[in-house]
């Protein structure tokens, strides 16, 4: 999804994050002896599962709640959380797949031009907010989608929101904004 | 005036008449209303003639002076408390504001802006002084004075991310807009030098995205350095609260702008015309020409892999001939995953059969660039004998290429897993119909998921017993505990006392003192116990301490009998509330006070249990005879204490002491103070 102007500017995908239940009581501690690339939390309660075909980790809670992070797409997402649910079955769980969720997606992006972070938190007052001393970044939080945007000055942002689909909006909301206040590249 | 139905004939005919205060109807005579208020603004004449309204002016604020109403102590229900919330801010922002050096229309705009936090309720769930510290930050700003956040942080000694969290939230809630932090004017030479850096990194684009203290550091480090100052890295550090390697890259960047080739008076007078990129900027064309550089590299290489195969191949002849027996459990798998492929390979091309055998040759030998020499073309044909049942294992793997099944021995799970395979796969397949039929509205969509690879997650049987064992040595401390706890319950449960797991434990667990004077026990109590900055340990020093009875005696009593005791004994002070065993010392109040003053001095005290004998602690056999002494067991602490208080009481009760003769007791007069 790219935005629309002449130059496609690519929006990758690096993160998707991922809920879903089980709808049965899982016993952690079968699961951690029993099963291999896991490590067992018992101070927090939770198991670390990950998986290696689509690179996931996941969360395993003894309530059934599992959170599934690493994956690239919202397809990955779900294929890996079905593969944990395949694989908490075989060890013995009468696992049923439900409740599935992608829950965040994190991308970056990158413009091909530099920004004037001060004049571009200047335009775009209470929506974006910019602290050098505490962040290099300028957060842009658009709340209809509910998508926030981190620009920093060498062009690069950082895209967090429900869905992939926000995520596609918001550069191409935030894009114009951008465009607005770049700085011209000396060579 | 309310237009009212009498209540007897339900007329509405009433006459109001102010100057009486009554309200009468005019059908059936009743009175309704007697004594009216009237809310209306009275005048007085003034000596001169003049008039004046009667009155007081009230602030909603609550003002300084309360309103009397009739009585003269009047609680001052919230409008007091507000008034000391405010004040105490202001303090608090004076102070403040005097370290940084503000001048006082900031501290009143402050102020100000902490009034309307306040009504807002932005003050709830944050430290009062991160408040303050963030009104005083948004002043700054909005003001533009030259103070940074750092330096708030610095004086207060908070993180500066926390203070930022409170000052975003106060900006957002408050809709201030806080203009961005430019750098501020000063007056030293030095400093002028410094800005002009300064200016030079900005146009050079060194600035942006980056903390502003970090590029005064380096700015100042140089400019002094450039006036002939010797300031040390470690000084500029100190001031600006950067990190030194943050410093260093700073100078590093500004290094390789052309502006540091200037000399001193050139950098003066002149101003280069030309702009630099971002380091940023110049990082990323660096890396992308290394990635060039890479690529091209990669194109080149299979000229020179083949190449390097060839100087391989000479060398394992050599080792082959050197070494010749295999080694190792990897060679075993290796030799035994080759040979089914080879196997494969034959049978279908038996042209290439040597071919495929050397290409897998340098595979391994690139994979395995340790096993080299245990690899020997003889053991392979070798395994070519070796049963077909492992090509049926490996049977799905060979479509792949080396590679991956490689990749599969190098990790020893997934290498023993293929080998547990068929049991395994029997086992689950036997599973997979059961599971299948409980999913219902969570079914579980199984296309796309390749079975056979999530067999890899699983441990084969005794691999589980062995990663059992594993876990069970190293958590052997934390299942020792939860049996302990089990353990508990279950006894607890058996009792029939079983409580509830409560998240908090209630009270402390205090250890009995053993000491055999009171002044001892005393002694060790506070020792244990917190020292409350309430006491004045100089005046105590100074008091004459009573020597009081042995604890020990103490604590052999029936806590029951004590406590019935107690009561009794504390009936005859009305004032008093029976102290129960885990109330602190704190809460007794002022009685306890004399008490403490005089004992805890004598902690080096007599010894002896003959001295230690004294009122209070006969044995417990005795109390109930002495008429109400009261015994106290359990933590000692108050008893001591306690048993101290008892002593006054003594003037009226004699005591089994005294019947026994005893008349070492110095009973001093001020025992009775404030009792």
């Amino acid at each position: 999804m790219d935005s629309s102007n002449d130059e496609a500017v690519d929006i990758i995908i690096t993160n998707v994050v991922a809920t879903f239940r089980t709808r049965c009581h899982l016993n952690l501690r079968t699961i951690a002896l029993e099963g291999i690339n896991v490590i067992y939390k018992p101070e927090v309660g939770k198991v670390l599962m990950k998986l290696r075909k689509p690179r996931i980790t996941a969360s395993i809670w003894s309530s059934g709640k599992i959170i599934c992070t690493g994956a690239t797409s919202e397809d990955e997402a779900k294929l890996g959380a079905r593969r944990l649910a395949r694989c908490l079955q075989k060890l013995g769980f009468k696992v049923r797949f439900s409740a599935f969720k992608v829950v965040n997606v994190l991308a970056v992006c990158s413009m091909p031009f530099s920004i004037h972070l001060v004049d571009f938190t200047k335009n775009n007052r209470p929506i974006a907010s910019y602290e050098p001393e505490l962040h290099p970044a300028a957060t842009y939080r658009i709340k209809n989608i509910k998508a926030t945007v981190q620009v920093f000055s060498t062009g690069s942002l950082t895209i967090t929101g429900p869905n992939v689909q926000n995520v596609a909006t918001a550069v191409e909301q935030v894009y114009p904004l951008l465009f607005e206040c770049r700085k011209p590249l000396c060579k | 005036m309310s237009s009212k139905v009498c209540k007897n004939c339900g007329s509405t005919a009433i006459d109001v008449d102010h100057a009486r205060g009554n309200a009468v109807c005019m059908s059936c005579g009743s009175v309704l209303d007697d004594n009216i208020i009237v809310s209306e603004v009275e005048f007085v004449e003034t000596g001169g003639g003049g008039s004046l309204a009667v009155g007081q002016f009230v602030s909603s604020e609550g003002g300084q002076r309360l309103p009397s109403f009739g009585d003269s102590y009047y609680p001052g229900v919230g409008s007091q408390s507000r008034a000391q919330t405010l004040q105490r801010a202001k303090q608090n922002i004076n102070t403040l504001g005097h370290q940084l050096q503000m001048n006082q229309h900031c501290l009143d705009t402050a102020f100000n802006f902490y009034k309307m936090a306040l009504n807002k309720r932005l003050t709830n769930g944050h430290r009062s002084s991160h408040v303050i510290a963030a009104c005083l930050y948004l002043v700054c700003r909005t003001e533009g004075t030259p103070h940074m956040l750092l330096d708030l942080s610095d004086v207060l000694q908070v993180n500066v991310y926390v203070l930022g969290k409170v000052f975003l939230h106060l900006a957002k809630e408050l809709c201030i807009n806080a203009p961005a932090i430019e750098f501020g004017e000063k007056n030293h030479d030095v400093s002028m030098t410094a800005m002009r850096l300064v200016q030079r990194m900005k146009r050079d684009w060194m600035h942006t995205g980056r903390r502003p203290s970090g590029l005064c550091g380096a700015a100042l480090l140089v400019s002094a350095h450039m006036h002939d100052f010797c300031r040390t890295v470690k000084e500029v550090v100190n001031v600006v609260k950067v990190c030194e390697s943050t410093l260093r890259k700073r100078l590093t960047e500004f290094e390789d702008t052309p502006t540091s080739k200037l000399t001193v008076e050139e950098f003066m007078r002149v101003d280069l015309d030309e702009e630099c990129d971002p380091p940023s900027y110049t990082a990323g064309l660096k890396k992308t020409k290394t990635q060039q550089l890479e690529k091209q590299l990669m194109e080149k290489m299979p000229d020179v892999e083949d190449e390097i195969k060839g100087y391989q191949d000479e060398i394992d002849a050599e080792l082959e001939s050197l070494r010749p027996k295999l080694k190792g459990v990897y060679a075993a798998y290796v030799n035994r995953d080759l040979s089914s492929e080879d196997i494969r390979s034959m049978l279908s091309q038996q042209d290439d059969n040597q071919s495929d055998e050397d290409e897998e040759l340098r595979a391994v030998a690139r994979h395995f660039d340790k096993d080299l020499d245990t690899l020997t073309v003889e053991a392979l044909i070798k395994l070519e004998q070796k049963t077909p049942e492992e090509e049926n294992e490996c049977g799905m793997k060979i479509p792949e290429r080396v590679g991956p099944s490689l990749a599969s021995i190098l990790g020893t799970m997934p290498s023993a897993a293929t080998l547990g395979l068929p049991e395994s796969i029997n086992k689950c397949t036997g599973e997979e119909r059961e599971n299948d039929g409980a999913a219902d509205s969570g079914e579980l969509d199984l296309s796309g998921i390749d079975d056979s690879e999530i067999e890899l997650y699983l441990l084969s049987e005794s691999e589980i017993k062995i990663k059992t064992a594993l876990w069970m040595a190293e958590n052997s401390d934390y299942l020792k505990e939860q049996k302990e706890k089990e353990a508990k319950i279950a006894k607890e449960k058996e009792l029939g006392i079983y409580k509830e797991k409560k998240p908090k434990s209630s009270g402390k667990k205090r250890s009995q003192i053993r000491a055999s004077t009171a002044d001892e026990a005393i002694g060790k109590m506070l020792e244990q116990k917190k020292i409350s900055t309430k006491i004045n340990y100089d005046v105590l020093k100074d008091l004459n301490i009573r020597p009081s009875a042995s604890p020990a005696r103490k604590a052999e009593s029936v806590k029951s009998e004590s406590s019935g005791a107690k009561l009794t004994r504390r009936s005859t002070k009305p004032a008093q509330t029976p102290p129960g065993l885990s109330v602190p010392l704190s809460t007794l109040g002022k009685r306890l006070q004399p008490f403490i003053s005089r004992q805890p001095m004598k902690k080096q005290a007599v010894e002896s249990p003959q001295d230690s004998l004294c009122n209070p602690l006969p044995a417990p056999a005795a109390a109930p005879a002495s008429g109400g002494v009261v015994v106290e067991s359990g933590p000692v602490v108050y008893n001591d204490v306690a048993d101290e208080e008892e002593d006054e009481e003594e003037d009226t009760c004699v005591s089994a002491m005294d019947l026994l003769g005893g008349n070492d007791y110095g009973f001093d007069g001020d025992d009775d103070d404030g009792f």
